[in-house]
């Protein structure tokens, strides 16, 4: 069992993004490979053991300084191991102060069957300041055709404003897994699910945008995948049966709605095709 | 807290007259009149997402219906509120400001889409103002009073929580009633939507009975760390209803 941590903190440096702290002890280490041209600043954040297990406590902080821009991406798929009862704990802080653009784009979270995961990721975010987010969840190593017979997944999400929740939101998978994965209103078959979260003063004016990006479809048997806004959080929801297919339609969506809403290159970063 | 555990457990034993389960008189007849569809809240324009799930083809005959609704009573929205539900509550039977202030703000900011917002916290307000005005609760004065100076809206199972409690009514038949007419709200849209007959809805509401049960007994024993849903279509299906061209519904 490990308890890792690793804090991050980007300042703005006369218009150039630095990095102003760095923390890490294992299992957690992050990289800085070369951004490419007009990138912000990017850190890679790696698991080096490859996988959590039961009992792991993993913490990480992000903080973005004043008219700091930065991103941080995963740097592969974290896989979350069968449990004998213990559950993975990993608590995520997001910081954004006034005027600084943030992005966290995990790569997929992969659920083995009865593996135990509860996630917890708090938002602060500062007037001024946007964030956007994501996490995907694969349920089993789908290339293998496991799927999940038990465990737990419980993702929770909380956005503060200047000292203030503004937004919460919890998906708690247990008790009957199988069921609830087949119910209608379950995941209705689904085998991976995911959340895109754009925090901003200006999240409602980018929600007729975000439509636009989003792949039409109705195909009852294919991607959904659908748009909300709740005050200054905008948030897309995506499940698909075919978890290549989410990942793919996701990553699409994510380089535009960037480029449109920060004027970033339409472009994810080259760990992400990896 | 202590008190609705018990509850759950005495409800197998019929013989039992416990204060923690008796329901007869006028509290009995007000929490019947409080989750009456009759009731003002505005219960009947909200689906729950159930709408565009009918559009998109999820929902064709009584079987799916039952279904869908299961789901969200057992773990969805139903498992959500319930949480809420029995933290406004504990807070007022323990004399807990702070407990309810927690169960205000944290109804209002759970909003999965912008319609599942409305709906909570439009029925929330309806709620608090149709029964302050006609049975006198200290507590609920309170809840509105944090609520104004806190900026939050109340969603709707604090709102009910709360009354009940002021009103000295069960814990576990309370809640039961509460998720019984949130069910049978999406239920009657879905008899309005797909659409089924009369038949057809009471069939599904006969299927639901220990549905709603056991959500109840559940909910009194479930760590509040584990307070979230499982309905995951639910959210889909709500957010594409906001740009449904033709609807009934608010939700």
């Amino acid at each position: 069992m490990a308890t890792g941590r690793a804090e991050i903190e980007f300042v703005d440096a006369g218009g150039c993004t630095r990095l102003a702290h760095l923390y890490q002890s294992d299992p957690l280490r992050i990289l800085f490979p070369n951004s490419g041209p007009g990138e912000p600043e990017t850190g890679a954040l790696v698991t080096t053991s490859g996988g959590l297990v039961g009992g792991d406590q993993i913490s990480i902080v992000i903080r973005c300084g004043t008219g700091a821009v930065a991103r941080i991406v995963g740097q592969a798929a974290e896989k979350i191991y069968r449990s004998t009862g213990k559950d993975v704990c990993i608590d995520m802080s997001l910081i954004a102060e006034p005027g600084s653009w943030l992005e966290w784009l995990p790569q997929e979270t992969i659920i083995f069957d009865t593996a135990r995961l509860r996630r917890r990721t708090v938002l602060e975010v500062a007037t001024g300041a946007r964030v956007l987010a994501g996490e995907i969840i694969v349920l089993g190593r789908t290339a293998m055709g496991e799927s999940v017979t038990g465990g737990l997944i419980h993702e929770a999400w909380d956005v503060r404003r200047d000292d203030r929740l503004v937004w919460a939101d919890a998906v708690h998978l247990d008790d009957d897994l199988p069921v609830t994965l087949a119910a209608n209103a379950g995941l209705n078959g689904a085998r991976a699910f995911a959340s895109i979260i754009y925090v901003s003063d200006d999240a409602a004016s980018a929600l007729p945008l975000a439509r636009e990006l989003l792949p039409e479809g109705l195909d009852p048997t294919g991607l959904r995948v659908g748009a909300t806004c709740v005050g200054d959080v905008l948030i897309v929801r995506w499940l698909d049966r075919d978890a290549q297919r989410l990942r793919d339609a996701y990553g699409k969506f994510w380089a535009e709605f960037r480029h449109h809403v920060a004027d970033l290159p339409a472009a994810m970063p080259r760990l992400w095709a990896i | 807290m202590a008190m609705g555990m018990n509850t759950h457990k005495d409800t197998a034993m019929t013989t039992d007259m416990s204060p923690g389960t008796e329901l007869s008189g006028v509290r009995l007849q007000r929490l019947m009149t409080w989750l009456s569809p009759a009731f003002p809240v505005g219960a009947f324009s909200y689906s729950h997402g159930l709408e565009s799930a009918v559009e998109a083809g999820m929902l064709e005959n009584r079987e799916d219906l039952s279904s869908w609704v299961e789901t969200i009573v057992s773990s969805g929205a139903g498992r959500v509120d319930a949480a809420l539900f029995r933290a406004a509550y504990d807070a007022v039977i323990s004399d807990d400001t702070e407990g309810l202030a927690w169960a205000l703000e944290r109804g209002d900011a759970m909003r999965s889409t912008r319609e599942l917002g409305l709906e909570t916290l439009s029925q929330g307000a309806a709620f608090v103002s149709a029964a302050a005005r006609h049975w006198s609760s200290p507590w609920v004065g309170r809840l509105s009073d944090i609520a104004a100076e806190t900026a939050r809206e109340i969603a709707y199972p604090v709102a009910v929580g709360v009354t009940a409690a002021d009103h000295g009514i069960a814990e576990l038949p309370a809640l039961e009633a509460y998720l019984h007419a949130f069910a049978a709200n999406i239920v009657s849209a879905g008899v309005r939507a797909i659409p089924l007959g009369q038949s057809d809805g009471l069939h599904v509401l006969a299927a639901l009975e220990p549905v709603v049960v056991a959500a109840a007994g559940a909910a009194l024993d479930r760590p509040v760390d584990d307070m979230g849903s499982a309905a995951i279509m639910v959210d889909w299906a709500s957010a594409i209803h906001e740009t449904q061209y033709s609807r009934l519904f608010r939700s």
